[in-house]
């Protein structure tokens, strides 16, 4: 891929312009339908039954009184269930096998009449099992710790130079299990129609729910359609298939019906993913000048059996992010007992730089510099990693403008210095890094005799507005208003394209929805302009465009600033202002760009202060799993917050020059929160959340108050 | 299920005294979660929504009459003058949403050691009115809370309404938590100043298995104020009578380690909460000159 191989979008309104969401009306008045709100004639209701154990075997599935509820329909379990292919999930693998890998996997599922009867059943199944003793704890000295192919990577001579260095930072930070929680739960409604199956489903990418759902039926692909056309939020929770839909589906096969199944809140965490706790040592030798000459980020985390192949990879932006000749990063894994983790927000990137722009703010201070000098410090030429140019790199920039904007220019560094009555205030600072990746993309243009386009492309808006900025980029390539063109996405019925996940749809689709309206649009021509009586059709896909040799590193880039106030009678930190100036190519709709961008920074600012998790060693499950016990940050904590971007070109990306802007803002919030609370209390946070208790216990211990 | 709707107030009482397991349900914010988490299936529920006269509110010459199921949104609004520590500890309840539909009966009826209402209320000083085919009593809102989630009504008991004394000087409430909306208090602390009578209130929320007033501070709150002549001269309360007070608040406490926090950052807190509050309602009274004889 460079930059030669594809033409750009021609850049002017309505490309660029802050266009409300088409699909807004339809949302606020609730005709947008979602997964749950069809409901096909004769449609039956479905519960799961979560298992009771850690570990174990189901040794008997009692269904009398759950049978003898008025409404019952059927107890599928793994004795009498469908057997099912093999999709190369192993958590899609429902009901299969007598074999409990988690606490809460589904061992059961009542189906019924109606939901109230559903709920009944599933509570009347008595599930008989022997447990076996789990493994929940991961320790640095866990003996099933390993490190997975690719998960190391080393340059020059660590261990020297961190031996060898001025001045050394060695930390280690610690964040809990994080869950996901998109406002509409996980829910799928299906429906066999002779051999084909329909499903309704809540997710962000529906071909990969296609895809799985052949498999493990055994169907042709085409066999099989699934409608998500409007999708409550998913933050990477929808971005694999669930075992949601796969119970929907077989439920149907049993019952011979449609069948509806929403998760309940509280089996989020334990099917649908969630961000696996790490522990993360991040060691910086520098010199006194604060050149960093090496860096080492190791990461110990944890997966389950049904997903041996997943990890957080907290390490990934370390590699890139600062100039350094002696490198090393290191992630471990060890299989647990426990339900499977999975993408969230930014998995890995999130994770990662709270701990290294940790570490690097306590650098700052050790080196008695200016973070943001620090960081420029080490600004490196190219990708210190693979040796490749940055497509563009503005992070330098983003912390500068940041900087003016924010008032950091008369920051005292000094700690604990700035008191208003019985608050301490401080301000703290951290970069922002995320992959601007593309993926192949396949779309088709219209165009009718009568006037009029109708661009079609399985593209997924889970909120983020992605129908509406798809329309932008086709009307800018047609040179028409969003008005006079019709999109459609959201189903498998229309031209294949990748999910809504790792901020690379609006890259990947627009780049497709681009190629097949410039064709049209010089088929048009051909045409001398008049479109024939049949209309006009284009259909394109870009693999090839997409295939040539990768020559550059391409990353978006941000800074955020925070200002804390912690209350030195109770420990209370609050976020009185934050700050997030990205580069993050050209920005398509400033409208909804900033909404994900203000959203991914309260997300992280939740992370910092409030969102926190237990694996609960006695039970193997999480308890904070319903929203009254796991606490996003509401309304009353996000005070002034403020999002601005950099006009960055970049020429090498797409054809609209964009890179994603779905998880960048997520990225380092939380460790410019915990910088800020280090420069108002002088205490370090090094375990997330920063909560009352532990920050006074802190204060109090280290003489600040 | 059955799902009972009484029309008024009497056949809200029959149907209690046919059905003494049926669960009231009045804004359902309570009762609705517990249903929803599985944590109670009744066979019955009784709505009280179609009883007018519990959403109805009084104010008498020394106190108001609150209908059990006047939600918060409403206390907020058009009682803040009367009953201001209530009015200020409505604010921190839930979300809008919750404040529409929830009030102070469906918090009693819970009895939860986290309940807002529970300080102003003691603190205020308030008489619980509840009724039953067999008659009314009205019980001392110290008395009505008898455990972890217990209340003193009998199984064929209904809420009425709840007494409150209208306030004769400042009140205060505050409550810490982990975010600033949407929380169940760690701890929280109502205070309210009775300048007429020279006498000060306590309430004490999520320090202890029920809420409670904190007796020896308030005694002691009220000689030291006395003794230093500081209701006549509106003078600063000195430091140490406030430091006293926080401590005799916090031995009236009995916390316990949960998620929420740890015993003994509660006892810190609930100390804080008592200075703070002190601090505030001291400050409005040598401003307001509520009642105060000129010096
Ligand atoms: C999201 C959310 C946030 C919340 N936040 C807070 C908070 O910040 N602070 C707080 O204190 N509470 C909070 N609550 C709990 C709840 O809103 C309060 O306890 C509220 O006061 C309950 O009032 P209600 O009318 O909804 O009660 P209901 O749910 O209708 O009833 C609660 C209990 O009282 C009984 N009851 C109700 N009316 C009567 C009556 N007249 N006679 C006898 N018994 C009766 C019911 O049977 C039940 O046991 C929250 C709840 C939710 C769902």
């Amino acid at each position: 891929m460079t930059g030669t191989t594809f033409g750009a979008v021609p850049w002017g309104p309505p490309l660029g312009e802050p266009v409300p969401r088409l699909d807004g009306r339809a949302k606020v008045t609730g005709s947008a339908r979602y997964a749950a709100d069809h409901t096909p004639a004769g449609c039956a209701h479905a519960w799961p039954v979560p298992a009771p154990v850690a570990k174990g075997t189901v040794t008997a599935v009692h269904r009398a009184a759950a049978m003898a509820e008025p409404g019952a329909l059927s107890v599928l379990a793994h004795d009498d269930a469908p057997r099912l292919g093999d999709a190369d999930d192993r958590t899609l693998a429902v009901l299969q096998s007598p074999r409990i890998a988690h606490r809460g996997q589904v061992v059961a599922l009542a189906v019924a009449e109606t939901l109230p009867a559903a709920r009944a059943m599933a509570a009347a199944v008595r599930i008989e099992c022997a447990p076996v003793p789990p493994d929940l704890e991961l320790t640095p000295e866990h003996p099933r710790l390993v490190t997975p192919e690719g998960a190391e990577s080393a340059q020059g001579d660590f261990p020297a130079a961190f031996h060898g260095a001025q001045v050394r930072i060695d930390a280690v930070y610690s964040i809990p299990p994080l869950h996901n929680h998109p406002m509409e739960p996980h829910a799928a409604t299906a429906q066999w129609l002779g051999g084909r199956l329909v499903v309704f489903d809540s997710s962000q990418g529906s071909n990969a729910v296609r895809d799985a759902l052949a498999a493990l039926f055994e169907l042709e692909p085409d066999q099989v359609s699934v409608v998500s056309e409007h999708v409550g939020g998913g933050f990477g929770a929808k971005g694999t298939p669930r075992p949601h839909v796969v119970l929907a589906a077989m439920a149907a096969m049993a019952v011979n019906r449609p069948v509806k199944l929403a998760l309940p809140r509280g089996l989020l965490p334990a099917l649908t993913g969630y961000r696996a706790s790490t522990l993360q040592r991040v060691r910086l030798g520098a010199d006194t000048e604060g050149r960093v000459r090496a860096i080492a980020h190791e990461v110990d985390t944890y997966t389950s059996p049904l997903s041996p192949d997943w990890r957080e990879r907290a390490t990934q932006p370390t590699r890139s992010l600062y100039a350094a000749p002696h490198r090393l990063t290191r992630e471990r894994v060890a299989p647990l007992d426990v339900p499977s983790p999975s993408w969230m927000r930014a998995p890995g990137e999130c994770s990662g730089m709270f701990a290294v722009e940790s570490a690097m703010d306590e650098l700052a201070v050790a080196c008695a510099m200016d973070p943001i000098e620090l960081r420029a410090r080490n600004e490196p030429d190219v990708d210190p990693h693979t040796g490749r140019p940055f497509s563009s790199r503005h992070l330098v920039e983003c912390l500068r403008a940041g900087a003016d904007r924010f008032g950091w220019a008369d920051r005292d560094p000094a700690p604990a210095m700035r008191r208003q009555g019985r608050l301490l205030i401080g301000s703290g600072v951290a970069a922002s890094t995320y992959p601007a990746e593309v993926i192949p993309s396949s779309a088709r243009a219209h165009a009718n005799p009568g006037g009029g386009f109708l661009v079609e492309i399985n593209a997924t808006d889970i909120g983020t507005g992605a129908r509406t900025v798809l329309a932008q980029i086709a009307a800018s390539t047609l040179g028409i208003g969003v008005d006079e063109l019709e999109i459609d996405i959201g189903r498998t019925d229309l031209p294949r394209a990748p999910l809504a996940g790792g901020s690379c749809g609006t890259a990947s689709w627009g780049w497709a929805v681009h190629k097949a309206c410039g064709e049209l649009s010089r088929r048009i021509d051909e045409h001398q302009g008049a479109v024939p009586a049949g209309g006009l059709t284009v259909t394109v896909d870009t693999t090839e465009d997409l295939a040539t040799d990768d020559q550059y590193t391409r990353r978006s880039f941000g800074a955020q600033f925070a200002e804390v106030a912690v209350d030195v009678d109770t420990g209370e930190a609050r976020v009185r202002r934050l700050l997030g100036v990205f580069a993050a190519g050209r920005i398509l709709n400033p409208r909804t760009a900033r909404s994900q961008l203000l959203g991914g920074m309260i997300m992280g600012l939740s992370m910092a202060l409030t969102e926190t998790s237990t694996l609960d060693l006695a039970f193997g499950d999480h308890p904070e799993r319903d929203l009254a016990s796991y606490h996003v940050a509401s309304c009353a904590d996000v005070r002034e917050i403020d999002v601005h971007w950099l006009a960055e070109e970049d020429s090498r990306l797409n054809p609209m020059g964009s890179k994603g802007i779905g998880e960048l803002g997520i990225v380092g919030t939380a460790a410019a929160v915990t910088n800020a609370i280090h420069h108002a209390t002088g205490v370090r946070v090094r375990d997330l959340p920063a909560q009352p208790d532990a920050l006074l216990e802190a204060m109090i211990a280290q003489g600040r108050i | 299920m059955e799902f009972l709707r009484p029309a008024d107030w009497t056949e809200a009482l029959a149907a209690k005294a046919a059905h003494p397991s049926a669960v009231p349900i009045a804004g359902g914010t309570d009762v609705m979660v517990e249903i929803n988490f599985g944590l109670r299936r009744p066979d019955a529920l009784i709505d009280l929504n179609r009883i007018v006269e519990l959403r109805e509110w009084e104010v008498g010459a020394d106190t108001v009459r609150l209908g059990a199921a006047v939600p918060y949104s409403r206390i907020i609004d058009e009682l803040p003058t009367e009953l201001p520590g209530l009015a200020l500890a409505a604010h921190t309840v839930g979300s809008p949403q919750i404040r529409n539909r929830g009030g102070v009966g469906g918090n009693l009826g819970a009895a939860s050691p986290a309940g807002d209402s529970h300080p102003p209320l003691l603190a205020a000083g308030a008489e619980v009115e509840v009724a039953s085919v067999r008659g009314t009593r009205r019980i001392p809102v110290e008395e009505f809370y008898t455990g972890v989630k217990r209340n003193a009504l009998a199984p064929d008991e209904l809420i009425r309404c709840v007494h409150i004394k209208r306030a004769d000087g400042p009140q205060q409430f505050s409550k810490v938590g982990t975010r600033n909306a949407m929380v169940i208090a760690v701890c929280a602390f109502g205070l309210a100043l009775h300048p007429a009578t020279r006498t000060v209130g306590t309430g004490l929320g999520s320090v202890a298995p029920t809420p409670v007033r904190a007796g020896a501070a308030e005694r002691f709150l009220e000689q030291a104020l006395d003794e230093a002549g500081l209701w006549d001269s509106g003078g600063v309360v000195p430091p140490a009578v406030a430091g006293k007070f926080a401590d005799l608040v916090v031995a009236a406490a009995n916390p316990i380690d949960d998620v929420r926090g740890t015993a003994g950052y509660r006892r810190h807190a609930l100390a804080v909460l008592a200075r703070r509050t002190l601090d505030w309602v001291w400050d409005e009274y040598r401003g307001k000159e509520w009642g105060r004889a000129c010096a």
